[in-house]
């Protein structure tokens, strides 16, 4: 069972709060849901929209057809009711009078109805907003008659967002100290960890730019801070020149990079895949760096904690890349996320002894120097780290392989693309559900270092003649170049998206299809 | 047994100019430095200097101290950042006229508005020296250089005065060639809780010498407390151009504000128990 509903209305006029109040009630019926956030750069008014996705199953994907429209005006129903499917329904917030704010609780009521699922789960949902919002629960639950039956499932499931993921992660990790500066898609893992600082002991720090936000996490973690900092497009080309320290001083840096599409200002409220690139060689000069891209939530929180102990562990640049899909779609999963890893600060910090680093090259003590010898030196220390760094991965997931294993097919992507590829694999034969399927996926979860096992994998799919395709939220496949580039293999099948909207599951199912 | 001072020395040797007026600056700050540790106001190891990028700069390698040599106009986030990490230690920024007012402006003009508890200290020789004298935000009108052989016309801006609007909570000026006053100025500084200013007058003996004239009209102020117009009027004497007059020297204005870690209650918490997050039990 799956269904795909789309809440439309104006900014500002509540939309949120219809699919997180729906998808509360389901996650707590025991369904799993995925929502997709569609939103101009406005505060009020335009045309925003949501599509909640519903199933028994694992679900983390929208399709392009749709199974039922909430309107909350005209224009949704202009734009969007040549996406409805044949049966779908139609919920019209006109019906309603004279709810006010409380009218997005009695849309919400009138969804759960349709989808058969009891009056209380619902009231116990909205009870904290009081006796109002209660009453407009019930008018709206009472103005629809049931569609579907969606009995209670016994499964303990979580919803959360990529940022939220991420936030988490920090915290897990002990963060002390996170610089920001507001810049969509990041700003919502800079507001989580607000909202997480006081209980969690830590502080937000909200600088004059990202120039400063970088250059202070620096300082920070000089003086025995964990510390993190976190922007997108933009601002990440201004945060450049501390990368490049970092790679001088060596001193741990966590960067979180939430994409944006195209260059430049670009399209802020939308989503691509497109900074691989610039996140794998922003920054002067030859230095390692570790960087990771999670796919869902649960993976944020795990990969957020594992680059804060490999940043701290080797006193490296680390990174975390995301985009708006991943930073706001809101997934919900039954996996509780891998044991957190213990970050700690072994190196001797001011206060403790006197501690002396350097953007110039420098000796072991923190002098500057000229001397060719020590140029030498550190450059090599510089890339023995990177060796080092490369061991220490291996013990983490780099790579993930869903479905049949030897499944004669092959398909690779990163980031946000993961739930919605294994979607279309399921929705083609099922193979990630049985693991028998003509189809595996490959997650690259570290772009840096890369896995060997890439190499591997798309070796043994040609030699069985089978296909090998890359799928990217971009224009022109980052990923499969950097493989290109590590092992001279050039993937032919590209399935590439870039007009700033993620993949639908059903658009992709026909891309996959029609490669022969 | 060796002095405090000369703990403070290190054995690198010194690539500034021969009778640069660094020289003198690093004097005044060794003095002040070992005088507040003997005094116990601070330990030589909770001392953490920033230094951008210039001749100035060079001071983190003649300085026992722990230390960060940072990027060119970030001494002020990258010193906000440490003062952040570990609220326990005393931070003093060097920077140059290049650094802070050219490259590092975007940083000077909120300092006064978050009133980190740091001083920063801006050597101030009104060029661009280590890449050869081009003109900084404060070169007087006329100044010729490799970049400017027609000489400099654009006017010279007046950090104190921006200092002043900016509202920073200490602000002052030296003059390099006095070591004494320099060296009593920088520990009122460094006592001050909040973010404390401190330009010095350095002449640069290859690329600016007019700036041995303006050294000469130097007189010392009377130090001003909170009063605004006063500070105002003394930041107006001198223009950084008028190479006629009298230039004031000394503590223009100081005022009390919460500092950073008095506005932050978990930075308030760790200076209570004196560590810093490192070690922090949870």
């Amino acid at each position: 069972m799956k269904l795909n509903i789309l809440i439309g209305g104006k900014a500002g006029q509540g939309i949120n709060a219809v699919s997180s109040i729906v998808s509360a009630v389901l996650s707590k019926q025991g369904y799993f849901t995925f929502n997709y956030r569609d939103y101009p750069s406005l505060i009020r008014g335009g045309h925003n929209f949501n599509v909640l996705s519903v199933s028994d199953e694992k679900i983390g994907s929208v399709e392009s057809r749709l199974d039922g429209i909430i309107a909350m005006d005209e224009n949704t129903i202009k734009k969007h009711k040549n996406e409805l499917k044949k049966n779908g329904f139609m919920i019209e917030s006109e019906k309603f009078e004279n709810l006010g704010r409380n009218l997005n609780i009695a849309l919400a009521g009138a969804l759960i109805k349709i989808l058969g699922i009891d009056k209380q789960p619902l009231i116990d949902e909205v009870n904290r907003f009081g006796e109002e919002a209660i009453k407009a629960a019930e008018k709206g639950f009472s103005s629809e008659k049931e569609k579907f039956k969606l009995k209670k499932l016994n499964k303990n499931i979580v919803i959360m967002t990529g940022s939220q993921g991420v936030a988490q992660g920090a915290v897990n990790s002990g963060i002390d100290i996170y610089f920001g500066y507001p810049m969509t898609p990041a700003t919502p893992v800079l507001h989580e960890l607000a909202s997480l600082q006081e209980k969690n002991k830590f502080i937000v720090f909200l600088s004059e730019n990202e120039i400063a936000a970088v250059n202070s996490a620096i300082g920070a973690s000089f003086s025995g801070a964990k510390s993190m900092t976190g922007t997108s497009g933009g601002g990440f080309d201004l945060m450049t020149e501390a990368l490049s320290l970092q790679g001088q001083t060596e001193i741990p840096l966590v960067v979180y990079l939430a994409s944006r599409p195209g260059p430049s200002t670009g399209v802020p409220t939308y989503s691509m895949q497109d900074d691989l690139d610039v996140a794998l060689r922003a920054g002067h000069g030859e230095f390692p760096r570790i960087v990771i891209a999670p796919g869902d939530a649960i993976e944020c929180i795990e990969k957020t904690n594992e680059s804060f102990y490999l940043s701290q562990k080797f006193n490296a640049l680390s990174m975390i890349l995301s985009d708006k899909h991943l930073a706001e779609g809101e997934f919900a999963s039954d996996r509780k996320p891998n044991k957190t890893l213990k970050v700690e600060i072994k190196r001797k910090v001011p206060g403790e002894a006197i501690v002396k680093t350097n953007s110039y090259e420098h000796d072991e003590k923190g002098n500057t120097t000229e001397e060719a010898e020590i140029i030498k030196q550190k450059a090599e220390k510089r890339l023995k780290k990177y060796e080092e760094i490369k061991k220490e991965c291996r013990r983490f997931q780099m790579i993930k392989i869903y479905g049949n294993k030897n499944a004669k097919n092959l398909i690779i992507g990163w980031g946000s693309t993961k739930t919605t590829i294994l979607d279309a694999i399921d929705s083609i034969d099922s193979g990630i559900k049985t693991g028998k399927g003509n189809y595996k996926f490959l997650q690259v979860l570290y772009l840096k270092p890369l896995s060997d096992e890439i190499r591997k994998e798309i070796e043994k799919t040609e030699k069985a003649k089978g296909k090998v395709i890359l799928i990217e939220n971009n224009l022109t496949g980052q990923l499969g170049r950097l493989i290109r580039e590590k092992t001279g293999i050039s993937i032919k099948n590209r399935i590439l998206k870039y007009d700033g909207r993620p993949f639908f599951v059903d658009e992709l199912k026909e891309e996959i299809q029609k490669i022969k | 047994m060796t002095s405090t001072k000369e703990r403070l020395r290190t054995d690198f040797e010194i690539t500034w100019c021969p009778g640069c007026y660094n020289f003198m600056i690093l004097e005044s700050v060794k003095r002040t430095l070992a005088k507040l540790i003997d005094e116990k106001f601070t330990k030589q190891e909770d001392i953490a200097i920033v230094a951008g990028i210039g001749c100035h700069a060079k001071i983190f390698d003649y300085l026992n101290v722990s230390g960060f040599y940072g990027l060119h106009g970030r001494v002020i986030p990258i010193a906000t950042g440490i003062k952040l990490g570990n609220p326990n230690l005393k931070v003093i920024g060097f920077s140059g006229d290049g650094d802070a007012y050219s490259e590092g402006m975007e940083h000077f003009i909120h300092a006064g508005r978050f009133n980190t508890n740091m001083t920063l200290v801006v050597h101030d020789n009104q060029a661009f020296a280590l890449t050869t004298g081009q003109p900084t935000p404060t070169t007087q009108e006329g100044y010729k250089s490799k970049i400017e052989p027609q000489g400099e016309h654009n006017t010279p801006i007046n950090p104190i005065k921006l200092a002043l609007a900016s509202g920073i909570t200490f602000i002052a000026r030296a003059n390099s060639n006095d070591i004494e006053n320099t060296a009593r100025i920088l520990e009122q500084a460094i006592k001050h809780n909040g973010f404390s200013f401190v330009e010095i007058i350095q002449p640069c003996l290859q690329f600016n010498t007019d700036m041995i004239e303006i050294g000469k009209l130097t007189y010392k102020t009377e130090d001003n407390k909170d009063d605004m117009k006063k500070a105002l009027s003394l930041a107006d004497e001198w223009d950084y151009n008028n190479k006629k007059g009298k230039i004031p020297v000394g503590i223009f204005y100081q005022t009390q504000k919460p500092s950073l870690d008095d506005k932050w209650n978990l930075l308030s918490e760790l200076k209570k128990k004196k560590v810093g997050w490192k070690n922090l039990k949870r």
